[in-house]
């Protein structure tokens, strides 16, 4: 399915200062968009307007290109799951009870869920590995099994897009991990997400785009790699980032390190720097990936960029077992840096860009 | 987990109603329980005085105790739901002074019984009308503005309740007024049993087939959209029944307190906090309760003890270990 918000302004009174700008963004079946901006730019706003909690002051929201004020409620949210935060969550029930409510969409009014919706919330709570914890308490599991319990809530009732409030804030270590780790697993299997995050790393490394928000409520949106950079880092948040590459044996991230608070201009208008680096560049992109199911993700990604690539050479290599596919691009270099971010990511394949001097 | 689904029901009929015939033999008037039966079943007419005790005096009032019990207890429970929050009774939302307020006035015009019902249960609807309106703030109503009106709207009504005693005429109309006020099922009889079981039975039945549904209203606001249920249309349907259900009790029984608070957290403490099954054990348990209460009301002395008495001696202690073990919480 496909998930739009056109033209998106919002003001809590008419001619009161926009709290959103004119916001646009678009997103398909596999794609995760990672909305990012500082405390008070109105990225929890931008939630509640795109689910219609909130009316857009200006543009709509649209699925599969029909407008949501023209779809039922019920069919809205049979479509659409929405993840709400696991800080400061209140639940009474156990977590079967919980992940049940996901099922109302698909309930009618005055029927109870029957055995075929506890089967659906048990499969739920598999997906999410914690079949095991269906008896207990939602108020006496730990914060990362009640973030994992909402989203098989919000699973059970069998949506295709999921939205998520920062479904990673207030998690340990490996609890955020788990949580984007299931995200990118749901992303892979079809699934539509968008969440918001308070981590630009999270945006450039788990999103296939990203939408910056700042503080006046205007927004960029656009390939995680090419919005996500420094000097935007620096515009949206006042901080001063270094964005840098850490490779490990075979993978390689992107990782975010703030240094410094920056002077934050008041009152100027935020230019937005989408493609910094216009000037293009020459690269060779190496991969060498060990597991067949891999290659099909692979040809999607350089399919996003295939006006950029100038030539491009595939071979399996059957006696070791992979594939090896080189491509060469001319493209500014975000975009490169970008995609090799998004293929360093993904397991069993190794990869190294090389760029022209020139 | 299936044997539950057959012995909960079996269970919630047959407490209430073994109840039930205990104290239709049970009172200062006493009948034997077979003779009960034989009154009941077989027409027995042998022994006037005690078909007649039976027929209308104790059956009448037993089945008002059923139905105020089960009542308020059920309504208790959806204004919990309502709020998410443990301590809502029915007097949350001035439901029950408002109601209380309606019944004092027909009292003191001299209204009819049937009157005083309809007068009372308009109160009560006013009342929460009133709230309603008076919560909301620039379109949007929060549950703490709700509950906070409520409160103020509750105190208004006891306000002018007091001003209606101080004007009430203090031979005829004060003690009957302030008798009303502590709470009495002894006034029961056929014909106001009549115009009051249809709300709250309809009410009642309302609220067992939406009791799923309840569980939703206890999300977040945002939460419960997500449904795609019509949270709004949910949440006005189940005041609706909570408030006509309310309005009707106070208006046979007076101000019985503490019901609609005790008995939904015994359910809970039996069952935990899922309403599809608290809706049918907080009906059974209320009537159940009510039942006892009653009996004992006019059984343990001479003269009749108003419930609302006994009821607080239960509930009061109840209440302070529950703000103790949980602060506002529900589970």
């Amino acid at each position: 399915m496909n998930f739009e918000v056109r033209n998106g302004s919002f003001s809590y009174a008419r001619g009161s200062e926009k709290i959103l700008d004119n916001v646009s963004f678009s997103v398909n079946s596999g794609e995760i968009l990672a909305i990012l901006g500082p405390n008070g730019a109105g990225k929890t706003t931008l939630l509640r307007c795109m689910m219609g909690f909130l009316d857009w002051t200006e543009g709509s929201s649209l699925i599969d290109g029909k407008p949501i004020s023209e779809i039922s409620r019920r069919q809205m949210w049979n479509r659409i799951g929405y993840v709400p935060q696991a800080r400061g969550y209140s639940a009474s029930g156990t977590i079967l009870e919980l992940v049940l409510l996901g099922r109302a969409s698909r309930i009618d009014l005055f029927k109870n869920p029957s055995e075929s919706d506890i089967s659906s919330a048990m499969n739920s709570l598999d997906q999410m590995g914690i079949r095991s914890l269906w008896n207990k308490n939602a108020d006496q599991v730990s914060g990362g099994e009640l973030q994992l319990a909402l989203i098989a809530k919000a699973l059970a009732g069998k949506p295709e897009l999921l939205i998520m409030d920062e479904p990673e804030s207030n998690l340990d270590f490996r609890n955020q991990l788990k949580v984007m780790e299931m995200i990118q697993k749901l992303a892979s299997n079809g699934y539509s997400c968008i969440f918001n995050t308070h981590y630009p790393a999270h945006a450039l490394r788990y999103g296939t785009h990203s939408l910056l928000l700042e503080k006046r409520g205007s927004a960029l949106y656009g390939l995680s790699g090419t919005v996500v950079n420094e000097n935007n880092l620096e515009k949206a948040f006042g901080v001063k980032t270094a964005i840098r590459e850490i490779e490990t044996d075979s993978r390689c991230f992107l990782d975010v390190l703030p240094i410094e608070t920056a002077e934050k201009k008041r009152n100027e208008p935020t230019f937005w720097e989408r493609e910094e680096n216009m000037e293009s560049r020459l690269a060779i992109v190496a991969i060498i990936i060990e597991n067949r199911d891999a290659v099909e993700r692979i040809n999607s990604l350089l399919h996003e960029v295939s006006s950029y690539i100038i030539g491009r050479m595939g071979m399996p290599y059957e006696k070791k077992g992979v594939s090896i596919i080189t491509v060469v691009m001319d493209a500014p270099q975000d975009i490169i840096a970008a995609l090799s971010g998004k293929l360093g990511q993904l397991p069993d394949v190794s990869i190294k860009t090389t760029y022209s001097k020139v | 987990m299936n044997k539950n689904k057959i012995i909960r029901p079996i269970a919630y009929l047959a407490i209430p109603l073994a109840l039930a015939f205990a104290s239709l033999s049970i009172g200062r008037f006493s009948v034997p329980i077979d003779k009960v039966f034989s009154i009941l079943f077989q027409g027995d007419q042998s022994d006037r005085m005690m078909a007649n005790v039976i027929w209308s005096i104790r059956l009448p009032r037993i089945t008002l105790a059923i139905l105020v019990g089960a009542g308020l207890s059920v309504s208790g429970l959806a204004f919990q739901s309502l709020f998410s929050n443990p301590l809502a009774t029915p007097d949350t939302l001035g439901v029950a002074s408002g109601s209380s307020l309606g019944a004092i006035v027909s009292l003191m015009a001299g209204l009819s019984l049937v009157s005083t019902q309809l007068v009372a249960m308009s109160f009560g609807l006013l009342a929460i009308a009133a709230t309603y309106f008076a919560s909301r703030r620039k379109g949007e109503r929060s549950l703490v503005d709700i509950i906070l009106t409520g409160i103020i709207i509750g105190s208004l009504c006891n306000s002018l309740i007091s001003l209606a005693k101080f004007l009430a005429n203090p031979e005829t109309q004060l003690p009957a007024i302030t008798y009303y006020l502590m709470g009495s099922l002894a006034s029961a009889n056929w014909s106001t049993l009549r115009i009051g079981a249809v709300p709250i039975g309809a009410g009642c039945i309302v609220l067992y087939l939406i009791r799923w549904r309840l569980n939703i209203l206890e999300l977040d606001e945002d939460e419960a959209m997500a449904t795609g249920t019509d949270v709004r249309m949910l949440r006005l349907v189940t005041i609706m029944c909570a408030t006509v259900i309310t309005a009707s009790c106070v208006s046979m029984s007076g101000q019985v307190g503490w019901v609609g608070l005790l008995v939904p957290h015994i359910a809970r403490m039996m069952l935990g906090n899922d309403n599809q099954k608290l809706v049918p054990a907080t009906l059974s348990i209320g009537a159940a309760f009510m039942l006892v209460v009653d009996t004992a009301a006019r059984s343990i002395i001479g003269t009749e003890i108003p419930i609302s008495i006994l009821t607080s001696i239960v509930g009061a202690p109840f209440f302070i270990s529950l703000i103790r073990r949980k602060g506002g919480r529900l589970s």
